[in-house]
């Protein structure tokens, strides 16, 4: 053991000697610290200001003016989705899914962005998200610093006093490797601090330092596999050659044809399309404003049959209100047919790019901190699907008024009799009908639930890596 | 009694016969030279010695002890002195021997080192400089050094000399048949005639890989030099030796 740490601090006392070294250190301590900050201060700020604008937008709702319930209907209300603690570390899909999202009657919109703002007052940074530099630039900066651990010691023929003073090829491997993880141990503190800070903003720590070890593991395979490959080559361009090839390869190559293939092998349905069959469907239900529309005669007939009344006139609702209502629940039941099939499809999708995290660390480990974050394509499904609900909800909350609280007589002669169109209007208490909707990010062991795949097979990796490379350390000779 | 034990040794490297049946032995406190000419197997003999090169055929031990058997038992008791006296050029004298003996399970006082430094002669305001600065003499002084430092019982030494100026050639000499009086046993190699026959009490002369002359008794008669460098030139091909 004494030998490992004798091993692992003159590594360190190498690598503080070497000026390429300090300064690779330094360039990257700044860059980390600068892009936690800015991260951590845009998404402080957005998580204040959707907050805030929720409020605002439901206060606006709640103070509307005495009025027909079916402008509320059309007024809408707008849901945010406030980032989660982690979402300072990783946005995840938040900047390409959008996170607020404008409820009305009849329509499900998507969901919109409000970034560019803070994009551009960042100068650019605010895309530079400590997580994309611990997954894409920290392996460089490990391979650059650690390539030659072993190999060095062959080159300038160190191997052989080393080994003459009882070295051997394990402890070596196993004495570069400690000087290697207290490296990722020290690069690591920021992602430690940002967790730490999410925990005294109410994130759980389970999920908070599950999301810290994640990038521990993640970084030790970068660790291994780099002493693994300067276990087995003899000489330290070999060995950097290889490595950038290797980090290509699972940073920038495997990502790419795990998108292709996931949309080549399960393609989805282009918008045009969709919106086209959508709207064929949609045309069959009948227009939900136009109580005549023989679309629902079935329907009329029913209500007739049901009320046992002859006409709409001596219903003792409001069949306008009733059409409202069946219209929006037919129309709701076909447009979640459609967002279902197409959230079906991207999960499908996004599961098969997953997959490709075990043959690519970098895939895996982006799973499993957007899982951890709660910044990840089932969270926001998750969003839309509340959204819809609260839609949903208060839609028809408001053709329930409608029903109840408006005469038919009313409400047909509204735009003819000034008088009618002033009784045809509700009070404005009824607008209380709105709930608060505050998005709330998944449970602990959720996430942590569906990061758990992801974080086995970095475990895999890991320990493969390490079998492998203490197998060939074995075998180390001059 | 026998320290260094080889017999019928054959290596291969890269499936190549490296070393074909060589048979000679160390006694305690002797010193042999195995003098030879480049690519005559002198480091590969060193190397399977110290347990990093495998044994095709025959049998070698030190102290009885096979390198096979117990690698570490055999690194515990032979330090081992490397051709390009190889230490790590960002460290100073005192840091390269502090690390290596450390490795050794070794922790020496500054005074220890600064003693061992002194025998070796090398230059007190040198020692605290990064050994990238220094000369392949010096740097073969802090080797040397380190070789002592470990106290071990056999000194393997390869090519120990080369750099080293005329009169740290005569010191160093003085130094191994002190070693070699306090009971050491030492090998060395060489292509160095007039150095081996200064300072070793038997020489084995290499060429090929095969041992084509022994030279020299254990009773400390002196080995005429002109007999050696002329089966070396004979033996080994060489057109001049180094003397």
């Amino acid at each position: 053991m004494s030998q490992i740490v004798t091993i692992a601090k003159e590594e360190w006392r190498y690598w503080l000697r070497s000026r390429l070294v300090k300064i690779g250190l330094i360039v990257f301590a700044l860059l980390l610290i600068l892009t936690s900050a800015l991260t951590a201060s845009r998404v402080s700020e957005i998580r204040h200001d959707r907050e805030h604008q929720q409020e605002k937008a439901e206060q606006s709702f709640r103070e509307q003016p005495d009025r027909h319930p079916h402008r509320m209907v059309h007024y809408g209300h707008y849901a945010f989705r406030a980032p989660t603690p982690l979402a300072q570390f990783d946005p995840g899909v938040d900047a390409v899914t959008g996170q607020s999202i404008f409820l009305e009657g009849h329509r499900q919109n998507s969901a919109m962005f409000a970034e560019a703002r803070g994009n551009a007052r960042a100068g650019g940074f605010g895309s530079l998200t400590p997580a994309l530099i611990y997954q894409l630039f920290l392996p460089l900066l490990l391979i650059a610093i650690a390539h030659a651990a072993i190999v060095r010691e062959r080159e300038a023929k160190t191997l052989v006093p080393l080994m003459s003073q009882g070295v051997n090829g394990p402890a070596l491997y196993l004495g570069k490797g400690l000087a290697i993880l207290a490296l990722i141990m020290g690069l690591s503190l920021p992602a430690l601090f940002g967790s730490s800070l999410a925990i005294t903003q109410g994130e759980s720590a389970l999920t908070a330092l599950s999301l810290y070890g994640s990038y521990c593991l993640y970084l030790a395979i970068w660790g291994s596999l780099i002493l693994t490959v300067s276990c087995l080559v003899r000489s330290r361009g070999i060995a950097l050659g290889l490595m950038l090839l290797v980090w290509i390869f699972s940073a920038l190559v495997v990502p790419r044809i795990a998108v292709t293939w996931a949309s080549y092998s399960l393609p989805s349905e282009g918008k045009i399309i969709t919106s086209m069959r959508m709207n064929e469907d949609l045309r069959k239900l009948g227009d939900g404003h136009n109580a005549a529309d023989p679309a629902f005669a079935k329907f009329r007939s029913n209500i007739l049959a049901q009320y046992d009344v002859d006409s709409v006139d001596e219903l003792p609702v409001n069949f306008r209100g009733l059409v409202a209502q069946q219209s929006e629940a037919e129309l709701t039941a076909t447009l979640n047919k459609y967002s279902e099939k197409r959230m079906s499809r991207e999960l499908e999708q996004s599961t098969r790019l997953d997959r490709f995290g075990m043959i690519s660390p970098y895939v895996a480990i982006g799973t499993a901190s957007r899982s951890l974050a709660g910044t990840d394509l089932s969270t926001h499904h998750r969003f839309l699907r509340e959204t819809e609900d609260l839609r949903f909800n208060f839609i028809q909350d408001l053709n329930k008024v409608h029903i109840k609280k408006l005469s038919y007589a009313d409400d047909m002669a509204r735009n003819k009799d000034e008088e009618a169109g002033k009784r045809a209007r509700v009070s404005s208490e009824n607008w209380q009908i709105l709930q608060d909707f505050r998005f709330q990010p998944d449970t602990a062991s959720t996430r942590f639930n569906r990061a758990a795949a992801s974080l086995l097979s970095l475990l895999i990796w890991l320990l493969v890596i390490l079998f492998i490379g203490l197998f060939t350390s074995r075998k180390l000779q001059p | 009694m026998t320290a260094i034990d080889v017999k019928d040794l054959k290596v291969e490297r890269s499936g190549k016969a490296v070393l074909h049946g060589i048979r000679f032995s160390v006694q305690v406190g002797e010193v042999f030279a195995l003098l030879g000419g480049n690519g005559a197997g002198k480091s590969t003999t060193l190397l399977t010695l110290l347990g990093f090169l495998p044994v095709a055929a025959g049998s070698v031990s030190l102290n009885g002890i096979s390198p096979s058997a117990n690698v570490k038992k055999i690194r515990d008791q032979v330090a081992y002195l490397p051709e390009a006296a190889t230490l790590y050029p960002h460290l100073n004298a005192y840091e390269n021997l502090g690390y290596f003996l450390s490795l050794s399970k070794l922790k020496l006082s500054k005074a220890e080192l600064d003693a061992t430094l002194e025998k070796v002669d090398l230059q007190t305001d040198a020692r605290s400089q990064k050994m990238e600065t220094y000369s392949k003499g010096m740097r073969q002084k802090v080797s040397i050094a380190l070789a002592l430092l470990r106290d071990t019982p056999i000194l393997l030494l390869d090519e120990p000399t080369s750099g080293l100026d005329p009169v740290a050639i005569d010191e160093f000499n003085r130094l191994v048949r002190s070693l070699a009086a306090e009971g050491r046993t030492i090998l060395m190699v060489t292509h160095d005639v007039y150095g081996a026959c200064q300072v070793a009490d038997r020489i084995g002369l290499l060429r090929g890989g095969e041992l084509v002359g022994l030279f020299g008794s254990n009773e400390g008669q002196k080995i005429d030099t002109q007999t050696v460098h002329k089966a070396f030139t004979e033996r080994t091909g060489a057109k001049r030796a180094v003397s």
